[in-house]
């Protein structure tokens, strides 16, 4: 009995003793890195016929544009390059591209009969030898080689960072030529990178304040076409427009859809008091939504549709508050020194963006939707109207020079921000809306 | 008159008068608190220090014949009382005077107690020896102290000579055939002039060696016995295949565990690929932790795998450099599957890139680092 229970327990103690005795692997944590951009290769496209030659290094050029305008890849040059991809089914020769300290490898291969055009591409993890996702085509008309070139683009960005990405996307805006006391205006949209510029509006009348639809396919704005602000609705494909119904004699101006797009919040002057309603653009019914004797203005859904986002000066000076979507008690959110204006909800439903307006300067500012972790990204004589990107990374907004010839255009800023860079427009640009992922 | 002469007039004028009438001046006595002190006989004070011993009239010679505790874990526990016996209880008892200090605690004198010359045997002191055999434990064991000689150090016999050889004492014999040498006899010391403890190794409360490391690869224990016989064990898996340093591993108990631990150890299966050899020292470490952390690159990372931590497993090469087919993600915490995927894509591209020329890591010490867990915590680099 003394051997079997001395046997029994030898043989646990036995057991254990590797586990006890394995120091296991060493382990180290690591918590400091680096952020600059990852290095990429775009290689010029297949062209899978002579045709399709100048649209091959076309598209590889916009996708190597867009990736680097992030600020979160860098490209190497293809004078840099060791290897060539001539064929779009070939193996990665991936020490070639290692050996350029490429960590990401972008092929393609574009193929044109008449008017449409085909595009292929590939995305390579090149230091672990795998391709990251699978191969993708986006077939389309040649005359929209930009907006494929995007779409490759964001597929990339996509499976790279983890997170949507938003170059196939429109900004519309107002296009200012003319001096500060003879501007004039007009609408105009764009690609997200200052391409494609169309004007949807003449100079005739003074437009502000353009907002997108949830679909992208209509725009609201401001204009003063009756010498009185009123909101118009713009169809941007038939480039049709009319007047919302508002109550005559009154202003209505800062409008904006619901998530919906069936829904329209706007601010309303009547009798001095400036209050914010909704309008059913079906049914034409409005709603107010606020009844104090202050100013509220520029109201801005959640993602979800529940609760508004806004500007009022009920405490004085021009605070943020958020109230749910149909009216009801409204929550001051924003308790800096300055002045809080134009907040918009981002896409992504985390984070508030603001013009902040603090010690003769001008801030873009982004927030928590509780007013914590407030950051201001940006500083200059005036900066204000902020728009998201559709990934809710990257925010858009107008920045105007000093002096009497000073000129507004539009910039773009990461939300840590890193990466602020002009967007390049022919004329002065102020009001900027993004536009959603375009289908 | 000389003025030595007038003064030694004076003086002595001065010395009849105090002695005439010197008298006058006595000052009166102050007042004095006479108590009345019970006297003692020599028999009251015999029965006194018979009924209320001395503690050192136990160590006397006459006490050593006190039996033996029955403790079996303290057999010489009689040999701690060769010291000298304490002299100040018998002269104590000599004294024929009382002693003038009263004790405290007064007991009845013995009526019939009678003066001895000799010290009193404490027949009392031995029976409270007695009355303590069944202490509540065993332990702890008393240890025995260092001692000079077992025995009062007696002067050699005059005809031996200290020696380190014993050998007996050859004197001439006329009528022997062979005549032989007249030899000394010689002895060895009874008793060193150095305090040596009587055993040859006291048993020790701290162990003489610390246990292996738990990151050294066990040796066999067949090996150790070889080498070193009389080495404590070094494994804390062959504790009994070293010699044996405590009596309770003497029954069939002890010999029961050597040989199923023996059975046991050829049995099993060699032992799994532990590092072995030093550790990488706090410098290295942090070297190689620095080299990965140059070309961890966040800035691509989505928010969402900025949120993400994870621990990936590789394997590297002799020379340093990574398997790129043994990275793998171990484990992930704070993100989803798909953020863990693209943080876990990051810390691979660190690992591979940083790693391309081979990490600065002390050859020697290959087994420390063969296998590493890097943890890659976004938490500082994450965007708020």
């Amino acid at each position: 009995m003394t051997r079997f229970l001395v046997s029994l327990l030898l043989g646990a103690t036995l057991l254990a003793a590797p586990v006890a005795a394995q120091d296991g692997p060493l382990r180290i944590e690591i918590t400091e890195g680096v952020i600059e951009p990852l290095p990429f290769a775009v290689p010029d496209f297949v062209p899978d016929n002579p045709a399709a030659a100048q649209a091959a290094k076309d598209l590889a050029r916009v996708v190597a544009a867009d990736l680097t305008g992030t600020g979160l890849f860098r490209e190497i040059p293809a004078s840099a390059h060791i290897g060539s991809v001539s064929d779009f089914n070939a193996p990665v020769q991936y020490a070639d591209w290692k050996a350029v300290n490429a960590q990401a490898l972008i092929t393609g291969a574009v193929s044109v009969s008449g008017q449409n055009l085909t595009v292929r591409f590939r995305v390579y993890d090149v230091f672990s030898g795998a391709e990251l996702g699978s191969g993708l085509q986006f077939a389309g008309t040649v005359d929209g080689w930009r907006r494929m070139a995007h779409k490759v683009a964001d597929q990339v960005y996509s499976r790279i960072t983890g997170e949507g990405g938003y170059f196939d996307s429109r900004v519309v805006f107002v296009s200012e030529t003319g001096p500060k006391n003879q501007r004039r205006k007009r609408l105009a949209i764009m690609d997200y990178d200052g391409a494609n510029i169309k004007y949807l509006t003449d100079s005739a009348e003074l437009v502000l304040a353009p907002r997108f639809s949830p679909t992208g396919d209509r725009v609201l704005y401001t204009s003063y076409e009756s010498d009185f602000p009123r909101i118009y609705v713009l169809d941007v494909d038939a480039v049709e427009r009319r007047a919302l119904q508002t109550a005559e004699g009154t202003m209505s101006f800062s409008p904006r859809f619901s998530p919906d797009g069936r829904t329209v919040a706007f601010s309303l002057e009547r009798g001095g008091n400036t209050d914010i309603y909704t309008l059913d653009i079906a049914s034409g019914q409005q709603t107010r939504l606020t009844s104090t004797p202050a100013i509220e203005t520029a109201p801005s859904y959640s993602p979800d549709g529940t609760q508004m986002v806004f500007e009022s000066d009920r405490s004085g000076a021009p605070q943020l508050y958020i109230m749910p979507a149909s009216g009801g008690e409204a929550k001051r959110i924003s308790f800096g020194q300055g002045r809080y204006g134009t907040p918009v909800w981002s896409p992504r439903g985390d984070l508030i963006a603001f013009t902040k307006q603090n010690k003769g300067r001008f801030h873009i500012g982004v927030m928590r939707t509780d007013g914590s972790e407030e950051r201001l990204l940006t500083a200059s004589f005036l900066d204000e109207g902020p728009t998201w990107a559709p990934n809710g990374r990257v925010i858009m907004f107008a920045r105007e020079t000093q002096g009497a010839d000073g000129r507004s255009t539009l910039y773009s800023v990461d939300i840590t921000g890193r990466n602020l860079k002009q967007i390049r427009t022919p004329e002065g640009a102020s009001d900027p809306s993004w536009s959603p992922l375009q289908n | 008159m000389q003025t030595g002469t007038k003064i030694s007039g004076i003086a002595h004028v001065a010395l009849i008068g105090w002695l005439l009438f010197g008298g006058s001046f006595t000052s009166r006595p102050l007042p004095a608190q006479v108590t009345d002190v019970a006297l003692i006989s020599a028999e009251e004070y015999a029965a006194m220090t018979t009924a209320r011993p001395a503690p050192e009239a136990a160590e006397t010679p006459e006490s050593t014949a006190v039996p033996e505790p029955s403790m079996a874990p303290a057999p010489e526990v009689e040999l701690t009382n060769d010291a000298p016996p304490e002299q100040a209880a018998p002269e104590q008892a000599l004294d024929p005077e009382p002693a003038p200090v009263p004790d405290p605690t007064p007991e009845p004198p013995a009526p019939d107690a009678e003066v001895r010359d000799t010290p009193p045997v404490m027949e009392q002191q031995q029976d409270q020896i007695v009355a303590l055999p069944d202490p509540v434990s065993p332990r702890p064991v008393p240890r025995p102290i260092d001692r000079v000689a077992p025995t009062p150090v007696a002067p050699p016999p005059p005809d031996a000579t200290p020696d380190q050889v014993a050998q007996p004492e050859v004197t001439a014999d006329e009528g022997a055939e062979t005549p032989q040498e007249a030899q000394e006899e010689t002895a060895p010391e009874e008793a060193a002039d150095q305090i040596v403890p009587e055993t040859a190794e006291p048993p020790r409360s701290a162990p003489a060696k610390s246990p292996r490391p738990p990151s050294r690869r066990p040796t066999k224990p067949e090996a150790v016995a070889e080498k070193e016989p009389t080495a404590p064990a070094e494994t804390p898996t062959a504790p009994a295949e070293t010699p044996v340093e405590t009596p309770l591993q003497t029954d069939n108990t002890a010999d029961a565990i050597d040989d199923v631990l023996a059975e046991a150890l050829a049995d099993a299966p060699a032992a799994p690929a532990a590092p072995s050899g030093p550790p990488l020292s706090a410098g290295e470490r942090e070297a190689l932790r620095v080299a990965v952390s140059a070309c961890w690159n966040v800035g691509s990372l989505s928010s969402d795998a900025l949120a993400t931590t994870v621990v990936v497993g590789v394997k590297l090469a002799r020379d340093g450099r990574p398997d790129a087919g043994s990275i793998r993600l171990l484990s992930h915490s704070g993100g989803t599957a798909g953020s863990a995927q693209d943080a876990f894509g990051a810390a691979r591209r660190a690992i591979i890139r940083c790693g391309a020329p081979g990490f600065n890591l002390p050859v020697e010490k290959y087994d420390q680092w063969r296998d590493i867990e890097m943890t890659f915590n976004p938490e500082r680099m994450r965007i708020k």
